[in-house]
């Protein structure tokens, strides 16, 4: 992770200049049809946000995200689902003692298209959009400032946590805990390293509280934000196309059904 | 047991070099004090002592040990290392299951952990709380379970990482009559401190690290005295040196009955 | 009338049975700088947690006597409402991160943003307390990225920018080098010399000698002395009673005995040393 700690690349592209909105509308408008409407979409809606990471200039870190993360996933889970998804009648070959059937797979293959397009728009939004904008927009729409501290908050404080970990596990070693050896072993090390993690989570928890709420944070005063963010009529007009297309794939959905 | 620090560089992953070529002898039985600005490379260089950082280049031996060739594990029974902050280590119920952690893990006969443990409790002034649960102590005197726990586990070499932080000055006596105890056993005390009244009074050997280089190593005395080069590290001479500079003394003084003395 | 009214103030945590402050009776003017010194357990920080409405307002517990700050009255008074006039910065810089900001001027600007502040001024005035706290070349940087000194000139800029009427600090330079403590305690000492109210719980006496107006000794909960910083630091009963002194007041005390220190008055800082053993 970056120092910065958050995913989001600093790059001027189409996708940066989009309103933070915009670019959750369309996270949805690929999320939502992908898992409501026919499965035979999912495939289709990966093309174009696959395309967008081009578009939104930060390929590399995606293509990157893709590989470390998101394929490994998604392999895993296609083989588990080909291999263990019963009903199936044509069988392809024999996995072991398994049969793996054409049907299946078939499912399988929708199945990881769909968390494809999932956790690849969001990875986008992420990549291309400031989190702090995306707070203070989303705030300035109405949405309540604890809620959106609550998230914003929690995606920073995850890599506090486990620096803090690491700390831990520093001061135990240096009392000849012994973390580097078998699996018994370490099971049985878990609570000095687990117990200061919790009670000194209850404790940070606390100050920061304090600490937010001396610096103002639930006055009643209307909120300002540092970013202006704009939010122009084509991300309008995008914004309207992109839930016509959601209506129109879950229509899509219940025509077929 | 000496500590040997050969040409040691290390570079953080993020790139950033902490420190940049330290050569150091520290002899058995010494108390040494670390002092320099934040970010000098005081925690990087002791966090090497016992392994839990390795070398970019360079070699620490402490004793016939190469760091790199043990685990922190294994050179938990060769040096001590008490964190800044307490609460990263205690997890226990209770004081006495806590202190008893360190020696149990070295593998030390029952007796013999016994005795140890009684011993730290007593060094500490905790032999009343024994059964109290850590978090139900003042911040002061969990500082003082967390050194406990430490000096239970008997290692010729201890380090503390900034021990006086926070702590009132009665806790600071204590804390300076654990470090004498400790030397009058032959035990070489490693401290990284800020406080550098402290630092003078309670240490004979000083070194001041800045921007990752030893800046200054030497007698307390010596090192303490240089006002300009110090000053480069943010360090200040303490008080009493100060004042002794103001006043035209001769000689550098750096403790109360020095400067009395040079007084007269 | 004061700037702070503490009448009768006694306060126990909630589940306790002793109180952690008792029968503390404390006026402050306005722009007073007024150090609080003590022994861990003295009730430092729970006077600091009652003067930023904390106690009782977020802790519970029980408080009776009474609190007033710039002519409103504590239990009268909600917590968002009186954070407005009192800012606080604490020891621990890690936990006063917000955690919802990505940069150092993000992050002094949080408190600005809560309150209501236009873009623009914000912006002005984020830019002027860097400058003066001394922090402008960490801006862009990750608040997490900092070391612990530098976390807490952050802490106590983010508190600064809001320009609260009263500032309390409890050991606001804890983590800091002898320098950075310095250049700290200059600044506090500039805000109270343009009308701001502080209150500062300290250990490090020598610095509470050189800037503060005022100094309050507390021990188990009450106040044991309160005057002038000279006369308080070096009175006996701070020695007697486990608070911490300076060295020059002690080297002094035990000149006297020997007949090298010939002043009635003994000293606390390096000026005060150095005049009284050259006459």
């Amino acid at each position: 992770m970056n120092p910065n700690r958050s995913f989001f690349v600093p790059v001027d592209s189409p996708l940066h200049r989009l309103n933070p909105l915009t670019k959750l509308t369309f996270v949805f408008a690929m999320i939502l049809p992908a898992f409501l409407s026919v499965p035979e979409l999912a495939p289709i809606l990966a093309i174009p946000v696959f395309l967008a990471a081009f578009i939104g200039r930060v390929q590399k870190p995606y293509l990157n995200l893709l590989l470390k993360l998101i394929l490994p996933t998604i392999t895993f889970m296609f083989v588990m689902q080909s291999v263990f998804l019963p009903g199936g009648e044509t069988i392809l070959f024999m996995l072991g003692p398994f049969d793996v059937t054409q049907e299946a797979m078939r499912s399988a293959f929708f199945t990881v298209t769909r968390i494809f397009v999932m956790v690849s728009s969001f990875a986008l939004l992420l990549l291309t959009t400031h989190p702090s904008e995306l707070m203070s927009d989303l705030t300035q729409r109405g949405l309540p400032g604890q809620f959106a501290y609550v998230i914003i908050s929690t995606l920073q404080i995850l890599p506090q946590m486990q620096a803090k970990a690491q700390t831990i596990i520093a001061a135990q070693r240096s009392r000849g805990l012994d973390t580097e050896s078998t699996f018994l072993k370490r099971a049985g090390s878990l609570v000095p390293l687990v117990s200061p993690l919790v009670f000194g989570s209850l404790a940070e928890v606390e100050e920061r509280a304090i600490a937010i709420e001396a610096r103002g944070f639930t006055s009643k005063k209307t909120k300002t934000s540092l970013h202006e963010i704009s939010d122009t009529s084509f991300d309008k007009g995008l914004r309207w196309i992109l839930v016509i297309l959601i209506l129109a794939s879950v229509a899509l959905r219940i025509w077929l059904s | 047991m000496n500590i040997e620090i050969k040409g040691l560089r290390f570079t953080y992953p993020t790139g950033l070099e902490a420190l940049k070529g330290i050569n150091l002898t520290i002899q058995s039985g010494e108390q040494v004090a670390i002092v320099g600005q934040n970010g000098a490379g005081k925690t990087t260089l002791v966090r090497h002592f016992n392994g839990l950082l390795k070398p970019t280049s360079g070699s620490i031996f402490i004793g016939d040990w190469e760091t790199t060739q043990f685990s922190v594990a294994k050179l938990a029974s060769r040096v001590g290392y008490v964190f800044q902050n307490p609460d990263d280590q205690l997890f226990s119920r209770d004081v006495l299951s806590e202190i008893t952690f360190g020696p149990r893990n070295l593998g030390y006969a029952k007796e013999k952990v016994d005795e140890l443990v009684q011993r730290a409790l007593t060094l500490t002034e905790l032999s009343d709380k024994t059964e109290t649960n850590p978090y139900d102590l003042s911040p002061t005197w969990r500082k003082m379970i967390a050194l406990a726990s430490i000096i239970a586990m008997d290692t010729p070499i201890v380090i503390f990482d900034e021990p006086t932080t926070g702590q009132d000055a009665v806790n600071v006596a204590r804390i300076a009559n654990v470090i004498a105890e400790l030397k009058r056993e032959g035990k070489t005390v490693i401290t990284i401190t800020h406080d550098i009244d402290f630092c003078a009074e309670n240490f004979e050997r000083v070194i001041a690290l800045s921007n990752g280089q030893v800046l200054l190593d030497g007698p307390a005395r010596e090192v303490l005295g240089q006002e300009e080069i110090l000053a480069q590290t943010y360090v200040d001479p303490p008080q009493l040196t100060r004042l002794g500079k103001r006043l035209g003394l001769k000689e550098t003084v750096t403790r109360q009955e020095e400067f009395l003395q040079a007084l007269k | 009338m004061a700037f702070i009214n503490l009448t009768n103030l006694t306060y126990k945590y909630p589940l306790t049975e002793t109180p952690v402050l008792q029968n503390i009776n404390l006026q402050i003017n306005e722009g007073e700088f007024v150090a609080v010194v003590g022994p861990n357990g003295a009730g430092k920080s729970t006077l600091c947690y009652t003067l930023a409405g904390f106690v009782p307002h977020f802790f519970k517990g029980e408080l009776t006597g009474s609190v007033e700050v710039a002519g409103a009255s504590l239990l009268e008074s909600t917590l968002d409402e009186w954070v407005l006039n009192v800012g606080l910065a604490f020891q621990n810089p890690f936990n006063q991160i917000s955690g919802a900001k990505y940069s150092v001027f993000e992050e002094i600007a949080f408190g600005l943003e809560n309150i209501g502040i236009p873009r623009e001024e914000i912006k002005v005035r984020v830019e002027e307390a860097m400058v003066r706290t001394g922090i402008r070349e960490l801006a862009d940087r990750s608040p997490y990225s900092l070391s612990g000194g530098q976390q807490q000139r952050v802490a106590l800029t983010s508190i600064l920018v809001m320009k609260p009427k009263l500032l309390v600090l409890d050991e606001p330079t804890s983590q800091m080098d002898p320098i950075g403590t310095r250049e700290v305690f200059g600044v506090i000492r500039k805000m109270a010399e343009e009308g701001m109210t502080v209150v500062l719980v300290e250990h490090k006496v020598e610095w509470i000698a050189n800037f503060a107006d005022r100094v309050v000794a507390l021990k188990g909960g009450e106040i044991l002395l309160e005057g002038k910083p000279n006369e308080v630091l070096t009175s006996e009963l701070l020695s007697e009673n486990g608070f911490g002194i300076s060295r020059y007041t002690s080297a002094a005390r035990e000149a006297q005995k020997r007949g090298l220190w010939k002043k009635k008055q003994l000293p606390v800082t390096l000026d005060e040393a150095v005049e009284g053993f050259k006459s």
